[in-house]
Order: structure tokens, then sequence, then C-alpha cells
């Protein structure tokens, strides 16, 4: 009779312990992927170093832009490229890095005092060239620095920090493909906000001057020559 | 023994120190205004020590030059046995003696006898040279003999090995001048050193001026100082995380170093067309004349000297001439092409023998010069009228650190094949050993008191001053 009972028991208890099948709540949220597995396997790719190997730095080791990328880089962010009569990307080539297969026949791609100046020649060039190019056109789908702003601009102070903030999140991902964000944002939309102030008060007024420093920083600044 | 030093003549005062300091520290913390604080503080003054590679591209002729044969001895009679052929009656060319030169200047008579390309102007300059012969360059290709002599090591295929021999003194010694080095139509490599040591490398006089002036275009002068600030301002931790370290930092090194030259409009320096007295004396001194180009053997010295005695830079290594890959060429295609080059050297010699240091002294006292070619030409003429590569070289070192008015080493009197040397002593043995290009740049980093471990071999002693 005893083990009757214990079985009986032990039954219930079993039974208790069973779990229901969860439900599905309600249908995949607009937008929301369902798991795929991942499509590597171990061996397709090499793992990018941990940060804390490299003092927090993310990724692989960057590259200098070779003179061909330089070149079509600034064409495409700029919307010009840099040649200045007998001037310009092609006259300093070979001091920028480029190889004339006579003496040297690897391109140099080291971002070296004359490659500074040389690019902060050319970034001066083409964006003061630019920006005065852009002042004149009222159409903003023929602008390339411009594009975000209203149709004719003028007193750029006018601009609301949303608009400043666009303009520099629009460029930026031109420049660089990374879009500019927290912090460093509001640093950059300081910048704008000061050199409009400054061009509205010069005499004669330099509102051409605000894209083109824009335009000059970025250009100039390492996201922009490496890769 | 082998040293490790750090720059002895590298003192600078306190008070320079302090403002060089505080202009960095400035700069840390309001921008990059702050380097030309840095650079007017630190003020424009010639290295204690300076050094010029001399590059003559194409692989001279060396018994033109450095290591001539009598040609009463080696005769065209005599040729199938001894392998040699001076040739030096084949230049038909007035100016050019048909004897090796062996000059006596004041009573003192050249332990060095020259090759007829030398010329007497650069001959007369015996006291102040040692020249070594019978270098086995283990080579006959151009960029693999080039870039042995550039570096003291030998290449691995083509590619270099190790960093150049410029770029490794000042990696050591760490000059307060503007631009550290420059190399002016040659390779640089840096292997080890931070970006101060990277050379200016510039392929014309007219990138090096570009360089140097500030650019043509500029905004409105507010707003262009508001740039100077915001890119002296500090990075971001994202931007620090994202950037592009060893090439981004490099990059920000170059910009520094850029501002710094902008600040000293280092440019005017290098206008000899200008109609100055001071610019008038030079293009006397080189034989330049006022049209602004000078992209010729005279105008690369004239930078060469004007970059040492300005304190613009403490390093020079150049592509003086060229021509001289001469297989179809003729003795007198050959002799002319040396020619400019030697000639434009003795002037370069000239003036830092005239020319007073600050720290005591001539320029020539502070200043050594290498003159190297990647290899020599074969000492018998080919049927083409040319030579062609020859194993066996010779080179130059002048001024600051060495002995002068001296020979190390000879080269064979047979086909003028590399010597074999006691290295301690220079006597020719046949169970001695070969010197290489790497004894002569261990030989020219002895000689300012630097670490020459790198060239993993002994400088040579006897030479050293």
């Amino acid at each position: 009779m005893r083990r009757w009972l214990m079985t009986a028991a032990l039954l219930a208890l079993s039974t208790g312990c069973n779990k229901t099948p969860e439900e599905k709540v309600g249908p995949t949220v607009d937008g929301q992927l369902e798991p795929v597995a991942n499509p590597h396997q171990p061996g397709d790719f090499g793992e990018l170093p941990d940060p804390e190997a490299q003092n927090g730095s993310v990724g692989r080791a960057a590259r200098r832009l070779t003179v061909s990328q330089l070149d079509a880089a600034i064409l495409e962010a700029v919307g010009r490229r840099w040649v200045n009569g007998s001037d310009g990307i092609d006259a300093r080539a070979t001091s920028l890095g480029r190889a004339d297969f006579a003496l040297v026949s690897s391109e140099n791609t080291e971002p070296n005092l004359v490659f500074a100046k040389f690019l902060e020649d050319g970034a001066r060039f083409v964006c003061i060239a630019q920006a005065a190019d852009e002042l004149k056109q009222a159409d903003p789908t023929k602008r390339t620095l411009s594009r975000t702003l209203p149709g004719t601009w003028g007193d750029l102070r006018t601009l609301t920090d949303a608009q400043v903030r666009e303009f520099l999140v629009y460029n930026s991902l031109r420049f660089w493909g990374a879009p500019l964000e927290g912090d460093e944002l509001t640093k950059w939309a300081g910048f704008f906000t000061q050199a409009a102030t400054r061009a509205e008060t010069a005499n004669p007024k330099r509102r051409a001057d605000v894209l083109a420093v824009m335009c000059i920083a970025m250009l100039t600044d390492q996201r922009f020559i490496t890769y | 023994m082998k040293k490790n030093r750090t720059d002895d003549n590298h003192r600078p005062e306190r008070r320079t120190f302090l403002k060089a300091a505080a202009g960095f520290m400035g700069s840390t913390l309001f921008g990059g205004v702050p380097f030309r604080a840095f650079a007017q503080a630190a003020g424009l003054a010639p290295a204690d020590r300076c050094f010029v590679f001399v590059y003559f591209n194409g692989g001279w002729d060396q018994l033109l030059a450095f290591d001539p044969k009598d040609p009463d001895e080696f005769t065209a009679d005599r040729a199938a046995e001894t392998r040699i052929l001076p040739g030096y009656n084949l230049i038909n060319t007035a100016g050019y003696e048909s004897i090796p030169l062996q000059p006596d200047v004041g009573g003192v008579r050249s332990n060095i006898a020259f090759g007829p390309a030398v010329g007497n102007e650069f001959a007369k300059h015996f006291d102040v040279m040692t020249v070594v012969r019978g270098i086995n360059m283990n080579t006959l290709g151009h960029e693999v003999g080039y870039r042995y002599f550039l570096t003291g090591k030998m290449p691995i295929g083509s590619a270099a090995r190790g960093s150049s021999t410029a770029t490794e003194i000042v990696g050591q010694m760490k000059p307060r001048v503007p631009i550290s080095n420059i190399a002016f139509n040659v390779e640089s490599y840096n292997d080890r050193y931070p970006g101060y040591a990277n050379a200016l490398r510039v392929s014309r006089k007219d990138d090096l001026l570009l360089t140097l002036k500030p650019s043509s275009q500029m905004l409105d002068s507010e707003i262009e100082k508001q740039l100077v600030d915001f890119r002296g301002q500090p990075i971001t931790c994202e931007e620090a995380a994202y950037g592009a370290r060893g090439v981004g930092t490099t990059y920000q090194n170059s910009r520094g170093q850029m501002e710094q030259v902008m600040a000293q409009q280092l440019e005017a320096s290098f206008r000899f067309e200008l109609n100055t007295p001071e610019m008038g004396l030079l293009r006397d001194a080189y034989g330049l004349d006022t049209s602004g180009r000078y992209d010729t053997e005279a105008g690369r010295a004239a930078m060469v000297a004007t970059a040492l005695k300005k304190g613009i830079a403490q390093c020079v290594t150049i592509n003086l001439t060229g021509g001289l890959d001469t297989h179809f060429g003729t003795q007198a295609t050959q002799a002319t092409n040396q020619r400019r080059g030697f000639a434009a050297l003795a002037n370069l010699i000239t003036d830092l023998k005239k020319s007073d240091h600050p720290s005591g002294g001539k320029f020539i006292d502070h200043t050594t010069i290498m003159v190297f070619s990647e290899f020599s030409r074969t000492p018998l003429i080919n049927a083409a009228g040319g030579r062609d590569h020859h194993l066996s070289n010779s080179c130059a070192i002048i001024g600051a650190g060495v002995k002068h008015n001296y020979v190390f080493g000879k080269s064979g009197d047979i086909g003028m094949s590399p010597g074999t040397f006691d290295l301690r002593t220079g006597a020719a043995t046949p169970t001695g050993e070969n010197i290489f290009p790497e004894h002569v740049i261990a030989t020219v980093l002895a000689s300012a008191g630097l670490d020459y471990s790198i060239t993993r071999v002994e400088p040579l002693r006897p030479i050293l001053a």
C-alpha cells in the first residue's frame, strides 16, 4: 500500500514539473529581423585585434591614401579636382609619394611633412574655390558642401542649431564616411557658429569663408587621408 | 667598444629650454599657435654637427674620380694582363688632365691621387679629406648598391633594410633645427625612430620652396586664427578610439612640423634670385645667375650650404649629379658629367671652409660629407666605348671627425678587384677582410660619437680623427 502511495506521489510531482510550451506573443515587430545563423565559419576571417591590447583603438592599422586615391577622394568630397594651372596634385604627385618608376618603383604613403603641407595647399585651393561658387548657386541640388542649406543662404548665424548639425553630419559623412556625433559634433557646431559670427563682422562679409574653413578642417583631418 | 650615447653637443640653455617647454605646454592647452612660440623660442641656430651625403647617380668611373691608375704603368699594351685601361687620353675635351692629379697647396703635397674628372678645384681640398678605396659592393644592381650605401645594410632583394644613415643620425642626435633631415631626390627610410627623424623628401627644388612657404590662399585672418585654435583642441575619446593611430600620429607630427616651418618663413632663404647682398654673394660663390632656375648641380650645392648654415637642417642627402651609367657613352661623357658634380661640391667645401660656425671654427670643422655612388664602372672599356658595372668601389669622407689627406684601402692592380685588409690598421693582407659599405657608414657614425651597432661591424678606426 505504502509503495503504491509513493509511486502515485512521484507521478504527481513529475507531472507538476513539466514545462508548458511558450506561446509566441504577437507578430514580429516591423524592422525586427529573425536571427540568422552566422554564415562565416571559423577560419574564414581574422578577428579584429582586441581594443584593450592597442590602447583602446578599434580595428586594423590605418593606411594613408595613395595619390590617385587622394585625387579621387577630393573630387568626390569637394566636387572639384585640385588643379590650378600648372600646379596641383599632378604636378606635386612625386613629392606626395607617387612612384616615378624610374628611381622609385613603389608608392610612398608616409604622411610626412611634405604631404601635410601639400594637402593643406590643396585643401585651401579646392575649398575656397568651391565655397565661392556655392555662395552664388541658388539650387541646393547643384551644390556639394552646402547641399543641406536653404536655397539661397546668406547670414549663416540665422541657421538653427539643428540646421548647423545637419550640415556638419552631412559633410562629415561626405568627407570621412562617418558622421559627427556626441561631444565632437557639439565642438564642430561651436566652430561653425564662431566662424559664421566672424564672417558677418568682417568688412566685406566673408560668408564663403565659413564653408571653406569647414571644408579645409575636414579635408585635412586624419580621417580623410586614411582608410 | 661600441657606445650608446646621447648627443653630447645638444645642450640647450636653461632659459631656451624653459621657453620651448612653455611653448609645447601651451600647444597642448591652447592649440596650434604655441608651435610658433616654440619655434621662435628655439630660434634658428646651426647644428653643432652637420652631415651631407652626396650621391653620384648611375655608378661612377672611379678611375676618373677617387681611384685613378697611372696611365704610364697601365698601358693599352698591358691591358690584357692588368685588365685595367685608364683611358685618360680618350677625353678629348679641354680642362681635363691626362694624368692623375696630386695637388700641392701651400707646400703640402696631397697623399691622395685624384682622377681627371675631379678637377683641380675639388682636388685642392685634399687637406680635409679621406678617400676609401677597394670597397666590395657585393652587387652590380643600381637600386641595391644605392640602398646599400644609403643604409649601410645589404638590401633584401632590392628592398632596403633599416633606416637611412641620415635618419639614424637625426634619430640619435635629436637636433633642434626645424627640418632635421632633407632628402633631395633620394630615397629615405625610417624603421625605428619617431616622426621627427623623417626626412623632408622632395624631388625638386620647387617642391622644397612650396613646402617652406605659406599657402598662397588664405581665409579671413580671424577665421584663420579660429582654424588654428580648433585644430589645437584636444581630441575626444571617440576620435582617439577610431583614430588612425600610427599613420594618424605621424600625420599629426608632420602637421606640427609644418606649423613650425611656416612660422620660421624659411622659404626666403632659398630664393637665390633675390636682389640682396647676401644672395649676390651666394650666387657669386656658386656661379649662379638670377634666372630663378636652380635645379642644377651648382644650385643643389647652394641649397645644401643654405640649409646647413642657416640652421634649417642637420642632415642633407642629395642626388647631386647623374648621367653616369655610360655603358654606351664615352670617357668624355662620363668625365663631363662627373665634373659638374665635383665642381659644385668644390664650391660647397670652399664655402664651408670660409664660413664661421657660431660654436667656433669654420663650418667644415662641424660638417661631415660622404661622397658615394652605387658601384663603379669596369676598368676595361667595352666594345661600345663605354664601361659596364664593376664590383669594386671607392668613396670620400670629408670634413669633421675623420683624418685628412689620407687614403684607406686599395683596389687590386689586376682588374681593380676589391682588396682584403687588416681593418684595424688599413694594411693590405691576403688574410684580411673586405671593406664593405657598412664599414664606411659605421665610420661616419663613429666620427660623431654615435652608436654604430646597427651596422654590426667596427668602424675603420685608422680613418677616425
